[in-house]
């Protein structure tokens, strides 16, 4: 007996590669919360089970990602959402907003700095050296970047989500480290180096923190989008 | 009077109703696509739609409950959204090898440089600006 279900039906395939994505997804959201390893933490527990089935399945990540695509879709609306908190917020931001703006400021050229001189440190150069100076924004922004500066704007994709796992990794360990004392600093640190993933993980810390690092993500992305296209210009 | 009494219950509906204010998000979000687009912004429509969401909850054309719920759920979950992008590496076998590890080893340094940078200068800031 044959079912009527074909396995290379893409609605079938959407639904599938879904299904496992969101459950694994909650499964490792349930499982952090439980006993609060690192590695357990959705962002880097999920996506590793995925590439162990990719790779072991021999499928596409072509294919994955077309019956997926819509969930990273989601992440536009996700800006919108930012306007509550922020407007919630409104206040502690019109107090310190010239802090925020220093922050930001110095983190960016951080980013780009680095990027560059570790890069030539370690012998990585030409446009892949150009492809990982953008990875601390958020993607829509860092692809922009690189394209303007002349990387090669996939490969910045991937660099982008790898810094926002580390970031989010980093951001628990490095708020014990560091002697900081405001929510401020600690909601930069990870709005402005870990974008979306940052934020997140900030939001998990506290309300203020979430917010700081929100804001951020969104100026730093529109900040650096206009510093790279006068950049092209001058060029 | 009569409409009062079909909107109010509506609209204490609306702000019970996580579903609908995610829609209202949708909403804001596609027509700020449809702006950017139109307009040829190099910046996601996401932002646009942001801005224009701020600005009516400052002028009180919205009210805060009418979105809530409805953000908060979806900034919660934000990191479902990434997850896709992650297996993009085994399309890319040439990261596999030493230019990988290289490449981990800037993007991890360069990370722990941002955080600690970004963090310090804010918070060195903060705390002279709370002296005086």
């Amino acid at each position: 007996m044959t079912l009527p279900i074909h396995w290379n039906d893409p609605l079938v395939q959407a639904c599938c590669w879904s299904v496992l994505t969101i459950g694994l997804y909650l499964a490792a959201k349930r499982i952090y919360r439980r006993w609060h390893q690192w590695w357990q933490m959705p962002l880097a527990m999920a996506p590793a089970l995925l590439i162990a089935v990719v790779l072991y399945f021999q499928v596409s990540y072509r294919d994955y990602y077309q019956a997926t695509s819509w969930l990273v879709a989601l992440l536009g609306p996700a800006t919108v959402a930012f306007a509550v908190p922020i407007y919630e917020h409104r206040a502690l931001i019109r107090r310190f907003w010239p802090l925020l703006i220093i922050g930001m400021v110095a983190g960016s050229a951080t980013a780009v700095l680095t990027g560059w001189a570790f890069s030539t440190l370690l012998g990585i150069d030409g446009s892949l050296r150009l492809s990982l100076l953008p990875r601390s924004m958020s993607t829509p922004f860092a692809m922009n970047v690189s394209k303007d500066i002349g990387g090669i704007s996939d490969l910045t994709a991937i660099f982008v989500i790898i810094t926002g796992l580390l970031g989010s990794l980093l951001g628990e360990f490095m708020m014990r480290r560091l002697p900081l004392r405001s929510a401020l600093a600690r909601g930069a640190m990870m709005g402005v180096a870990a974008h979306a993933a940052g934020t997140a993980k900030a939001h998990e810390v506290g309300a203020e923190e979430g917010t700081i690092a929100g804001l951020l993500m969104i100026l730093v992305g529109m900040v650096n989008v206009v510093a790279a296209s006068i950049f092209t210009v001058l060029r | 009077m009569s409409t009062r009494r079909i909107t109010i219950p509506l609209r204490r509906r609306f702000h019970r109703s996580r579903l609908a204010q995610i829609g209202l998000l949708f909403m804001v979000w596609w027509a700020g696509e449809a702006a950017v687009r139109l307009l040829g912004f190099p910046i996601p429509g996401g932002i646009i739609g942001m801005i224009a969401t701020y600005s009516m909850l400052m002028c009180r054309r919205l009210s805060i409950s009418s979105l809530r719920r409805g953000a908060e759920w979806y900034i919660g979950e934000m990191l479902l959204f990434f997850i896709p992008a992650v297996p993009a590496i085994t399309e890319h076998r040439e990261l596999f090898g030493l230019i990988g590890l290289k490449i981990l080893a800037v993007i991890f340094a360069g990370t722990v440089a941002v955080m600690s940078v970004t963090a310090l200068t804010v918070d060195i800031f903060y705390r002279w600006r709370m002296r005086t």
